[in-house]
């Protein structure tokens, strides 16, 4: 009997404990749920500090924003993966972000080609993506849908139409010369440099254009075919990283730098100078563009922003960092206005939104969900304040160095 | 087009031909006696950039630290290759060559997360050495001296290793070992010992390279796989195991490039494949290679 | 030198074959049951990896052919797909029988050239035409899309749906592993078989080795087209590393890794690939160390691949026991 009385107890005991955990957590839960946010970058392999210096701009919004209380009343989470720079991978860890981790946001990746399969992906899912670095104006232009945002700039300001306003507003050359590595990236770069160059300065010419098989670091030949070409200003057109200071060093030896204006848009960036050391080769006195002058800008959370990261990565602070830290807060700024995580509520909410960053206030376009985010440029220079080259007399870009809604319409056909 | 530009060119041309000679010639060389295709080339191509920028970096408050570095990078690259062959390629000689090139493919993975872990993602920076900081007037061109220099030491390796080749008594083993193994084999050659040194010579090779291209260009993760494509077609042109051959492929790619840039630069690059296949089909020994 | 193994080619003959056979039909037909929809996703992907993986060690395993360049045919096969579906707006059926059509097309012509050469020479044709391949399909930006690859392809939704695209899948692969099975016991088969272990011996009895080995070279292309096409349907998007060397040497790792002298070599492979690849790279960036590490263990220790030396050790055993 007593057995019996037991086993009944605790029967009663179970179901009582089952149906109170059935119908009472859930509310419970969804206060505390976190609201997740899936970080796709390239973690591993040769560009992994774009990943990584992005991956640490993220987690220092997350940590600000949880330690003022978090969003609604809920913890920000980073759940961080590795593309591997693999379109297959990427779109894998989207999927598994998506229906395993259910997060709520996606976001990353510095490639173009992965960020365009998750864009993909993201708009059937019907989730949101903020793409993190990847430059491409087709995610937002010709495959636009109302799922993807970017707040990080696009190939228009930082290759095309920056460097176009720089060259018109500085040296107005006459006679270009182009060389790039043979990619998208470059030749679509190369024709919107030349497309808005030509409109500012319509007596200019595009003399030649010259390309090297992607990721080569020998450009004896094309310099050499440069030299003689009576050019008075070299475009690069996409060449980055060890390419880039390849190129430098071998213009250099070749007395280009002296000949001709040099215009590289991808100088700028922080990335390419992480071991450089006083002394080393740099490109000084070429024109270029920057999408972060951290020293440059103003305000006491600019340069504790810059702080952070430095402690945090032992690299200096990156576009890719500043712009990871301004869409977790980009996020966190719709959630709160659209009152939930509801995918379309969150949309609205973007769609017209003014962020009010540390470099100024970024509008995000609704027309292409593009932000307009600043891009400066300036002269090449080394001084010894500083432990990289870093452009001087900065100008700021906005609106007007990216596509103008007209020409997106065009583009997409509409 | 006056004379003077194509002068100048074809001098350019020269110049390449003569570094990716210089990158190809150990490839060459050890697939010529061992019969490996090392994928791993490129890889002891970057480990010495990234040796010689150690190197030179350590050593930076002495003059002529560079050329110091072209002293020890390379012997650190033949020391890793000798390691490599003893003890990786030796017990699969006997397989077939699939495991060798898939091997060599996990020695690609394995050296560039090394080069990554000890020295980080971002790239580094070697300068044009001390005597070679200037330039001179060439054809009407302002030609940097470091890269005349390349292309003698481009010309002073292949003759030097021409000369080891072919007139000296450890060159007569080497090409023994190359013809007939097994023939090698019964006169006593210690045939293991030869091919271990063969290998060492090629990532010696491939480690001089790496510290010779990168003054004018850079020492980054990815220059492996940057390189190692080059070099098969290079190998492939002039004849696997031939050493005039990579020397002829390598300037006959110099060339067609230089011109190619010259004259019809939207082709320039699918070239190198075109030609490897044009190749490969009427000759696949190469030019200078001989049928087997 | 390569042994015979059609006999314990299952790890086991018979009964036991067939019972592990219809116990793992029977998980894969259910998984969507038991399983989330985030596994049953990288399932198929795996199973079109499986495909592509078999239909290589055609010409590794059983026909002596070492090719360094099947992921130009795999890509052929996802890019017709994506070209037919996106350029020439055809419909989903007609975009994804081409690519098979068109894979075996271009497998004949490159296997055409490449089989008159042997060994090394073959290998580095086809890594050539690979890589000539890659060469068009990153430069012809109007037609393929250059690196930016071509996305948002307009597959039907009945693919979006993960459960359908699985069963898709499943049914697709399921059936060509059974034809690939029925060619490799097939006389055709025994004969490349025959060729793999001495070729001058083929030829002397008459036998037109260069003939049998162009077959294996197109039927390869073949499921490694329809491969391709499972996978552009199943991602919606191609892009041009699909037919990069480095993804050929994926897929001869995954052969060498299960085993090319076994049918279920390239399907064990790629099990064991993609989840040693995915769980190591959640804990380390430095995936890539691990991963040479394996290939090099394979390599040296175990170079007839899991299953092989599983077979290996279950035929000794069973030496034993007589």
């Amino acid at each position: 009997m007593g057995r019996i009385a037991l086993k009944a107890v605790g029967l009663i005991a179970a179901v009582w404990f089952l149906t109170v955990f059935i119908f009472l957590t859930p509310a419970v839960q969804a206060a505390e749920k976190p609201i997740k946010i899936g970080f796709i970058h390239t973690m591993s392999g040769p560009i992994s500090m774009y990943g990584i210096a992005s991956s640490a701009g993220a987690q220092i919004a997350v940590d600000e924003i949880n330690a003022g209380g978090g969003v609604l009343g809920r913890k920000l989470e980073l759940i961080v993966r590795d593309d591997k720079l693999s379109p297959e991978t990427g779109l894998r860890e989207a999927k598994d972000l998506v229906l395993k981790n259910e997060v709520d946001f996606l976001t990353g990746t510095i490639s173009s080609a992965v960020a365009l399969a998750i864009s993909d992906y993201a708009s059937k899912a019907k989730k949101l993506y903020f793409i993190n670095i990847a430059q491409s104006t087709q995610m937002t232009e010709e495959k636009f849908h109302p799922y993807v945002f970017r707040f990080t700039t696009n190939a228009t300001p930082y290759f095309g139409y920056g460097p176009a306003i720089a060259l018109a507003q500085t040296f107005k050359s006459k006679k270009i010369i182009s060389l790039g590595w043979d990619y998208e990236a470059g030749k679509n770069g190369l024709k919107q440099f030349k497309e808005k160059y030509l409109e500012l300065v319509p007596d200019a010419k595009i003399i030649d254009e010259l390309w090297a098989p992607i990721g080569s670091t020998d450009f004896t030949a094309q310099i050499t075919k440069i030299a003689n070409s009576g050019a008075d200003c070299i475009y690069l057109a996409a060449i980055y990283g060890g390419g880039e200071l390849a190129f430098t060093k071998q213009a250099q030896a070749f007395g280009l730098y002296e000949k001709m204006k040099m215009v590289q848009p991808s100088a700028g960036d922080i990335e390419s100078w992480s071991n450089w050391k006083q002394g080393d080769p740099n490109p000084k006195g070429a024109l270029t563009t920057c999408r972060y002058p951290f020293w440059a800008l103003k305000g006491e959370k600019n340069a504790a922003f810059a702080k952070k990261v430095l402690e945090m990565t032992k690299l200096e602070p990156s576009y890719g960092s500043l712009n990871a830290y301004i869409t977790v807060y980009a996020i966190k700024d719709a959630v709160t206005k659209a009152g939930s995580t509801d995918t379309e509520k969150v949309i609205k909410a973007l769609e017209g939104m003014t962020m009010k960053t540390f470099v100024g206030d970024v509008k995000m376009r609704a027309f292409d969900h593009q932000a307009m985010m600043p891009t400066w440029y300036g002269i090449m220079d080394v001084t010894p304040a500083l432990p990289f080259p870093h452009i001087t007399n900065i100008k700021q870009l906005g609106e007007e160095s990216y596509h103008t809604i007209d020409q997106i319409k065009k583009i997409r056909g509409q | 087009m006056t004379f003077e530009a194509l002068a100048g060119q074809t001098i350019s041309g020269i110049s390449l031909g003569m570094v990716w000679f210089l990158i190809a010639v150990g490839l060459s060389i050890i697939f010529g006696t061992l019969k490996v295709l090392n994928l791993a080339h490129g890889s002891l191509y970057m480990l010495g950039s990234y040796t010689c920028y150690q190197v030179t970096t350590s050593l930076a408050p002495l003059a002529g630290n560079f050329w110091l570095a072209v002293l020890l990078a390379p012997l650190v690259v033949a020391l890793v290759g000798g390691l490599i062959e003893v003890f990786l390629l030796r017990p699969i000689y006997k397989a077939e060559m699939l495991y060798q090139y898939i091997l060599t493919f996990a020695l690609v993975l394995i050296i560039a997360e090394v080069c990554k872990i000890i020295w980080g993602a971002g790239y580094h920076s070697i300068s044009v050495p001390w005597p070679f900081k200037g330039s001179v007037r060439l054809f009407g061109l302002t030609f940097p001296q470091y890269n005349l220099f390349l292309i003698v030491m481009g010309a002073v390796v292949f003759m030097g290793l021409r000369l080891l080749i072919n007139h000296t008594s450890l060159g007569r083993i080497i090409r023994a070992v190359t013809h007939n193994r097994e023939m090698a084999n019964a006169l006593g050659v210690n045939v293991p010992w030869v091919y271990t040194g063969v290998f060492m010579l090629g990532s010696w090779l491939a480690g001089l390279a790496g510290c010779l291209w990168p003054p004018m260009s850079a020492v980054t993760l990815g220059s492996d796989m940057a390189v190692v494509i080059d070099c098969f077609i290079i190998v492939v042109i002039g004849g696997l195991g031939s050493l005039s051959g990579a020397f002829l492929g390598a300037i006959i790619l110099g060339l067609t490039t230089a011109y190619g840039v010259l004259f019809v630069p939207k082709l320039a690059v699918a070239f190198g494949f075109i030609l490897m296949v044009i190749i490969l089909i009427i000759r696949p020994w190469g030019l200078l290679g001989e049928p087997e | 030198m390569a042994q015979d193994r059609s006999f314990s080619s299952f790890l086991g003959i018979g009964l036991p074959a067939a019972l592990i056979m219809v116990g793992l039909l029977a998980a894969l037909i259910s998984l969507p049951l038991y399983v989330g929809q985030s596994w049953v996703s990288i399932t198929t992907e795996m199973l079109i990896m499986s495909l592509a993986a078999c239909a290589l060690n055609i010409m590794l395993g059983y026909t002596g052919l070492v090719s360094f360049g099947p992921a130009g045919l795999y890509a052929v096969g996802a890019y017709t797909t994506a070209i037919f579906l996106q350029k020439l707006g055809l419909s989903i059926a007609p975009s994804m029988l081409a690519a098979p059509v068109l894979a075996g097309l271009i497998g004949a012509i490159v296997g055409w050239i490449c089989v008159r050469r042997t060994a090394v020479y073959f290998a580095l044709l086809t890594l050539a035409f690979s890589q000539i391949i890659w060469t068009v399909i990153f430069e012809w930006y109007a037609v393929t899309g250059g690196d930016d690859g071509l996305t948002s392809l307009p597959i039907p939704d009945f693919f979006f749906n993960i459960s359908n695209c699985y069963y898709f899948t499943l049914f697709v692969v399921g059936v060509c592993t059974f034809i690939i099975w029925k060619i490799i016991n097939s006389p055709f088969g025994q004969t490349l078989k025959a060729i793999r272990e001495n070729r001058n011996r083929v030829e002397f009895i008459g036998v037109n080795t260069k003939r049998y080995q162009l077959g294996a070279f197109v039927l390869s292309s073949l499921f490694l087209g329809i491969s391709g096409s499972l996978y552009c349907v199943f991602s919606g998007s191609v892009f041009p590393n699909f037919a990069y060397w480095v993804k050929s040497a994926d897929m001869l790792v995954i052969c060498l890794l299960g085993g090319v002298y076994n049918f279920s070599g390239p399907l064990v492979g790629t099990l064991i690939y993609t989840l040693l690849t995915k769980i190591i790279a959640d804990y380390t960036t430095h995936w890539h160390l691990f991963l040479g590490g394996i290939i090099i263990f394979i390599i040296l220790v175990m170079r007839n691949g899991v299953v092989g030396t599983l077979a290996d050790l279950w035929a000794r055993k069973k030496q034993k026991q007589l």
